[in-house]
């Protein structure tokens, strides 16, 4: 017989405001089973928890509901009094009164009644209760890296340098991200490259990381602890233990004029190439896309001058499959191009560039050597327009955000713009200006004040050529609406930073959310923004949201925080809530007719075949089976098997059935 | 069907297969049953005319057939496909089971494997015929009070015999869900709440599976046209999800294959 404990909290007023627990408490008592109801101010207090444990050993309880708060709030707690008291806490289940009953009703006779129908579904729920103990599962002390710009960097070399084993996976020929392709750093104007290669270097070397560049994921499976992911390496075309690095294939190879990525499309490249020289690794890596012998079958030009015998055309993509604990995406962003705007020419104008083309002309080791020259005809250009907000903070355009970086880079591009050409005029057109941070608004003002940037309110309207020169069309909004025009050789736009055009298909192959603009989303925005919904997997960096570098760093190493965290325990403990197949007598052994169906329904990749043998090993059936580490307790296989074949710990069948014809 | 019972013949003599699943004349002149030959001489008894419509493929899953070895199976469209959604299913390996379909003309094509099959059933026109694209056209037409109506005015004559449970290919739980008393989720008797239960959630479980061989309706002593509720689902699954149950191999069951190109237009 079941003897069950119900205990009502009226959580102060919050509970017994609305709902009149002592008619609660006395129609509980009615309950055929129930053997303890008590009503009490706060339970959760500890007279209120010593209450449940005294009951338990005095009245010997099989069970017992805690007509409270969410389940959310304090199920941990009250779970955690049973045990003390020698119950198994998943004997120990609640009713939400406040949630669920007294926040969203008024005081009135109903709203009592339907506490006491919470009361009365959950006390047949724990009637049928069973204990449940909780899984251990063991953690594997390597974190997966996706993205080898500065985030991923960091966040690595915080891991490696705690003692744990880091893979870190770059999709590009070198890591550094677009950190490397900058050219000054705002507000401190230190050189971008100066202070990211020592730690592109010390990656490279560091003899807890694994890394891995021209690669990409191709599959993640497991769960927190017990990822397995498979890391496709794409084939560079050359033997990375023989290449020595030394560069005669770039010098011999006969195609010379492909856009460079890193420099924005801005510079040129040959087919087999370095993208910079201080690449980690370097290493160079064949284009197949324009490489003459991929396209033609003819050349092989850079195998012969390779001292080495480096070069292999026949090299085949490589799958690398690991095991790692923890993953932590670092996958970065990407910025709107010039042809996005047919309000500014639909990028057919040479000299509208986006700022990221800005960092490469301004950088030294760009394709003008920093000097600032127009792509066009190279002019040094005498009046450059800056627009901030090209995209950003415009829902007409989708992107409703603030691409958070624009100001302040903006303020810098002119500011060293002002620096190279004294008697240039910069203009900036602004809606907003958003400098929050430390030193930033200063930078801004020095900008204003020492450089003499001339910062104009308004938006633009209209960019269009006249006569060798950009006609940029805008409106003062400062001086009573005042239309401006402007005569520039040159004119950058601020475009809006977004998610890599791949990002949606990375979440899902993750399996964790993100929001409308591909960003991915954090688990909660102010407690948890670095952990996923996906336990195990963290976010670092701009493929979360736009940020600038020293938040993208401070985020990096708060995601390497939580993978140590999580690597200083050797085993997991996890809820027992989880599916299971049933097991009935024989012919059938389990009336599991493996179908499978329910394989593609699992989300986790839970599903097993098990064979039942008999003793001498003859195969009986093959049915399905529940990987207890592996399954997330969602119950969609629950809900698809047709003969209901898999029930939830704490959740079955039977349970559930037993609380809707208790209502 | 001499050709047919010639080459059930010769695949029993051959001991190629152990047993001819095929039809026979029935207790009267409308009715073909079931048959099971097992040695050469009751080829002969073998027909296929039009009163052979019951979907054979059904007993190629029963232990007792199973025991027999392996079998050949006289086939319509629909069996074919029931064999294919069998190896979707897990329920057939490849090439246990050699499939005679008999063409328009009467002509015996041997189908030993499950590519064999896919490739004879691509060749088969597909879709509905105009009659019954009019009959659901008519269903589908009527306002929704009506449709209620009309659906509660049939099922109340089910009388719960599970005869189309019996005769459906695709109803091969060894322990069907009405059959479960811990907890009971389906009333025992016939009463029309419960039929409709039962119907509804019969209709759910071959929503995306029903390859349309229409043997429940065949099956149904009260005459209830059950075999409209699962082709109205089978071409809801085939518009939201492009599901074609029965002609490949291929796993990918509406219910539980998410695809990023679904319509979810049914998510509002």
């Amino acid at each position: 017989m079941p003897r069950i404990g119900v205990f009502i909290c009226h959580c102060g007023e919050n509970i017994a405001g609305t709902v009149d627990c002592a008619a609660v408490t006395q129609a509980a008592a009615q309950i055929p089973g129930v053997v303890h109801s008590v009503d009490y101010k706060y339970m959760c207090s500890d007279p209120g928890q010593n209450q449940i444990k005294e009951a338990i050993k005095e009245k010997r309880l099989t069970g017992v509901v805690v007509a409270a708060c969410s389940p959310r709030m304090h199920e941990p707690t009250f779970r955690r009094a049973c045990a003390e008291a020698g119950l198994n806490p998943f004997l120990c289940e609640m009713a939400n009164l406040r949630e669920h009953c007294s926040w969203v009703h008024e005081k009135n006779g109903h709203t009592t009644s339907k506490a006491i129908d919470l009361v009365r579904i959950l006390v047949e729920k724990v009637k049928r209760n069973r204990p449940l103990f909780p899984i251990n599962v063991p953690v594997t002390k390597t974190a997966l890296v996706i993205g080898g710009g500065i985030a991923g960097i960091q966040a690595a070399l915080d891991i490696a340098n705690a003692g744990q084993k880091v893979v870190l996976v770059e999709r590009e020929p070198s890591i550094g991200g677009h950190m490397a392709q900058l050219s000054e750093t705002f507000p401190t104007l230190d050189c971008s490259q100066c202070i990211l290669t020592p730690r592109m270097v010390e990656v490279a070397q560091h003899p807890n990381i694994t890394l891995h560049t021209y690669a990409e994921l191709e599959r993640l499976d497991g769960f927190i602890g017990n990822f397995r992911a498979v890391i496709r390496k794409k084939a560079r075309c050359i033997d990375e233990k023989t290449c020595t690095g030394c560069g005669a294939c770039i010098q011999k190879c006969a195609l010379k004029k492909i856009p460079s990525e890193f420099n924005a499309g801005l510079g040129l490249r040959t087919a087999i190439y370095v993208p910079f020289p201080q690449a980690v690794p370097n290493k160079p890596v064949i284009d197949r896309d324009h490489c003459t012998f991929f396209q033609t079958g003819r050349c092989k030009l850079c195998e012969r001058a390779c001292p080495t015998k480096a070069i292999r055309f026949d090299q085949q993509d490589e799958f690398i499959e690991i095991n790692v604990g923890a993953v932590v995406a670092a996958t970065g962003y990407e910025v709107k191009g010039t042809d996005f705007f047919p309000e500014y020419g639909y990028g057919e104008q040479k000299d509208i560039i986006t700022g990221l083309q800005f960092e490469r002309l301004a950088s030294a080791s760009g394709p003008t050597q920093g000097v600032i020259k127009r792509p066009s005809d190279g002019k040094v250009p005498d009046t450059i327009v800056f627009v901030a907000c090209a995209g950003s903070r415009d829902p007409a355009k989708g992107i409703a955000y603030c691409s958070k970086i624009c100001c302040m880079y903006t303020a810098k591009h002119a500011m060293l713009y002002k620096h190279k050409v004294h008697a240039g005029k910069a203009y900036v057109f602004y809606m907003d200006i958003r400098a929050g941070g430390k030193m930033y608004e200063e930078f801004v003002r020095r900008a204003i004040e020492e450089d003499e940037v001339h910062y104009v309110r308004g938006r633009v309207s209209r960019i269009y050529p006249r006569d060798g020169q950009l006609v940029v069309k805008g409106v003062d909004t400062l001086l009573n609406s005042r239309p401006v025009e402007i005569e520039a050789d040159m004119v950058v736009l601020a475009t809006a930073m977004v998610a890599q055009p791949d990002a949606e298909s990375l979440a899902q192959k993750m399996k964790v959310s993100y929001d409308q603009y591909h960003f991915l989303a954090e688990a909660h925005p102010k407690l948890r923004p670095v952990e996923m919904n996906t336990a195990g997997i963290f976010v670092a960096g701009a493929c979360q949201a736009p940020k600038d570098i020293p938040e993208t760093v401070a985020q990096a190493s708060a995601a390497a925080a939580k993978v140590l965290g999580l690597f200083s325990r050797d085993e997991l403990s996890r809820e027992p809530v989880v599916a299971v197949v049933n097991r009935c007598a024989p012919p059938e052994f389990s009336t599991c007719v493996g179908c499978f169906l329910c394989e593609s329904a699992c989300a986790y990749q839970a599903i097993e075949h098990e064979d039942i043998k008999t003793r001498d090993g003859k195969l009986i059936k093959t049915v399905a089976r529940v990987n207890q580490g592996v399954c997330q307790g969602c119950g969609t296989c629950v809900a698809l098997c047709r003969s209901k074949s898999i029930d939830l710990q704490g959740f079955s069948n039977e349970q559930i059935f037993a609380e809707l014809v208790a209502l | 069907m001499e050709s047919l019972q010639k080459k059930a013949r010769a695949l029993l003599e051959a001991a190629a297969v152990k047993v001819v699943i095929g039809y026979t004349a029935g207790s009267d002149a409308e009715r073909a049953r079931p048959l099971f030959a097992r040695f050469p001489e009751q080829a002969q008894q073998l027909i296929y005319d039009a009163r052979c419509r019951q979907n054979l493929a059904t007993y190629l899953l029963k232990p007792e057939v199973q025991a027999l070895g392996k079998a050949a199976v006289v086939a319509r469209p629909a069996t074919l496909r029931t064999i294919l959604q069998y190896a979707v299913e897990n329920r057939l390996v490849d090439e246990a089971v050699l499939a005679l379909a008999v063409g328009d003309a009467g002509e015996i094509t041997e189908l030993a494997n499950f590519a064999a099959l896919e490739e004879y059933l691509a060749k088969l026109p597909r879709g509905l015929t105009t009659a019954e694209e009019q009959e659901i056209a008519r269903l589908t037409g009527m306002p929704l009070e009506q449709r209620w109506a009309f659906w509660h005015a049939e099922l109340e004559r089910c009388i719960k015999c599970y005869a189309c449970r019996a005769a459906c290919p695709l109803c091969y739980c060894t322990r069907c869900i009405t059959d479960v008393n811990q907890p009971q989720w389906l009333p025992v008797a016939s009463s029309p709440l419960g039929n409709l239960e039962w119907n509804v959630v019969r209709a759910m479980h071959l929503a995306g599976r029903c390859i349309d061989c229409g043997s429940c309706a065949d099956a149904c002593p009260e005459g209830i046209r059950i075999d409209l509720l699962n082709r109205v689902l089978a071409q809801e699954a085939q518009a939201q999800f492009g599901a074609e149950p029965g002609y490949s191999t291929r796993r990918e069951y509406a219910l539980s294959t998410f695809k990023p190109d679904d319509k979810e237009e049914f998510i509002r």
